[in-house]
């Protein structure tokens, strides 16, 4: 249970009109080192709440007079920190997005089973800011109220401390980065380098030489020798994201350096040891992949040591609210303007969306929603209109090509060290126009290359720099 | 006989839940002679929430019973599921673990 462990038990505040339900709960709280109040109404809860301080409020929904909704109403009208943990006999839909979108902790159905009811009340006292940490909290980045996200955390948690590989799976947009973050920051690791690198984002012919480095001469406009990423995040985490698009002949590489902890760039003879976590991630059926001879079986089960599975955001409605408040506000902070809220309407219709798009999606809708209202209050049709415009989290063709280019560009840059007209030669432009490109996508060469302007990507001998261009240019007119 | 398990935590309470069910019997009896499918409902939904938690999984199934037939205003089955009620309370003996 763990969450007892003090002098001072935490306090529950048990509300319900039947005896034997609170005589229940009462005895299992108790009984896991819980003190319990109780109360027999709504309006005895309100007094009980004020007289004893509560940590957490496990109520009925369905009481005479003041009912479990409304209870829940008036405690977060004076204290909207207080986790309020819902119980029905009737797990109905509406009642259940109206509570969420009252901020409940969770909505449990009647019967409920004593590890159930133990398990909600201490993740809902964790989550609750009233508990204080000797530690940072695992995942504090995240945002949820879900069951199912707080059980995620909760294995992640366990194998975060260790140097165990762990696989994410989920659909895009889920946050499976944010994930295999707080594992490496909650991990021996955190003080080394997390890289995270985009497998299905970068060309074949690059990521090979992204991941496992070159030595000069390697191909053609490899005239520095480069690290390599396995290399780069020695001692920390290398996170591949979307590994299911990583070819067969990579996969193989990759492969040895798990089973090895040796890596060999490409053109050395040399290995390399290196000491690397290796998190995993992609929206796609991995399992499936192997079926299809797509992904190598041995790797799959390298790689699936310890699966964890992001819910999609349909998954874990409940935390809607939450993470809808937290982009509100995230926006309003960047923009140093007044916090804007959905309309209740708005609300509740953002609350049934499917999000195919998931986080990453309702991100956009915020952001959407935000910049378009010039009122405070969101209304329902630009909640409808901005779900419309991100109907999947699907971009544009000009920002899904955007974002290649700036991730080719990155890749380039990295392999050589930063050595513009190195990186030019690879790309097939001239240093002008890849000089142009760079500052399109507000990219800097100089941070790219190791020891400063003085460091590998000193001019070559006879790279004359302007010369070179002016030829380029000739050539090209 | 019908053998139930009980966790022995709630084994001060098992008397008292169980004269509770003894007394839903009447009330339901007394409910129906008024018409009363509302209170029944009430009740059957009471009984259908506690009885899982106590380790009684068919005093749930009987509470779930009695809330749909209060709902369908069907006194038959109400009646047919308080005579399985009594005839389970009579029967039931509890083993603590």
């Amino acid at each position: 249970m763990g969450i007892n462990d003090t002098s001072t038990p935490y306090r529950v505040l048990i509300v319900d009109d039947d005896s034997d339900m609170i005589a229940l709960l009462s005895t299992w709280l108790k009984g896991s080192g819980f003190s319990v109040i109780t109360a027999t109404s709504g309006d005895e809860a309100l007094t009980r709440l004020g007289m004893s301080r509560p940590h957490c409020v496990l109520t009925d929904l369905y009481m005479e007079g003041m009912d479990g909704m409304t209870l829940l109403s008036r405690i977060h009208a004076t204290n909207p920190l207080m986790p309020v943990i819902m119980l029905s006999g009737q797990a109905g839909i509406p009642e259940a997005m109206k509570a969420m979108h009252l901020g409940i902790a969770a909505f449990l159905t009647k019967p409920v089973e004593k590890e159930t009811l133990l398990a909600n009340v201490s993740r809902a006292l964790r989550l609750s800011s009233d508990i204080s940490e000797a530690r940072p909290k695992f995942g504090a980045g995240i945002i949820y109220r879900s069951t199912a996200m707080a059980e995620l955390l909760e294995k992640a948690e366990l194998v975060a401390d260790s140097d165990i590989t762990v696989f994410i799976s989920g659909q895009t947009g889920t946050g499976k980065e944010v994930l295999a973050k707080a594992i490496h920051e909650a991990s021996p690791r955190r003080d080394k380098p997390f890289i995270g690198v985009n497998c299905g984002a970068i060309p074949e012919q690059l990521l090979e030489s992204e991941l496992f480095g070159h030595e000069r001469g390697a191909f053609t406009g490899a005239l520095t020798r480069h690290e390599g990423l396995l290399q780069a995040a020695n001692g920390g985490t290398l996170f591949l994201d979307e590994i299911g698009d990583m070819p067969l002949g990579l996969q193989v590489k990759l492969l040895r350096v798990l089973q090895d902890f040796e890596v060999r760039p490409v053109g050395s003879t040399r290995s390399v040891p290196v000491n690397v976590r290796v998190i995993s991630a992609t929206h796609q059926d991995l399992a499936e992949a192997v079926k299809r001879g797509e992904f190598r079986e041995d790797l799959y089960y390298r790689l699936n040591v310890v699966p964890l599975h992001m819910p999609s955001l349909a998954e874990r409605r409940e935390d809607i609210p939450a993470l809808l408040d937290y982009f509100l506000d995230r926006v309003a902070q960047k923009r140093n303007a007044k916090k804007k809220r959905f309309s209740p309407e708005a609300l509740e219709y953002l609350l049934s969306a499917p999000w195919p798009g998931n986080v990453r999606q309702l991100m956009n809708v915020v952001e959407l929603c935000t910049t378009l209202t010039k009122t405070d209050i969101i209304p329902l049709s630009m909640a409808k209109s901005a779900l419309r415009e991100e109907p999947a989290g699907i971009q544009t063709l000009k920002v899904a090509k955007d974002a290649f280019e700036r991730n080719y560009l990155i890749g380039v840059l990295r392999i050589t060290n930063g050595h513009v007209a190195n990186a030019a030669r690879i790309a097939g432009r001239n240093r002008t126009e890849f000089y142009k490109l760079l500052a399109q996508h507000h990219l800097n060469a100089a941070e790219f290359r190791k020891g400063g302007a003085a460091g590998a990507d000193e001019p070559e001998p006879g790279d004359d720099g302007v010369a070179e261009d002016a030829a380029d240019e000739q050539r090209d007119a | 006989m019908v053998q139930v398990t009980v966790d022995r935590d709630l084994e001060d309470l098992i008397p008292g839940f169980l004269a509770n069910r003894q007394r839903d019997i009447e009330k339901v009896e007394a409910m129906l002679a008024r018409d009363d499918f509302d209170g029944v409902r009430i009740t059957g939904h009471s009984m259908k929430g506690s009885g899982g938690g106590y380790g009684f999984p068919f005093i749930t199934e009987i509470g779930a019973g009695l809330e749909r037939a209060a709902i369908a205003r069907d006194a038959d089955s109400i009646r047919n599921a308080i005579s399985e009620l009594r005839h389970y309370l009579a029967q039931v003996e509890i083993v603590y673990r």
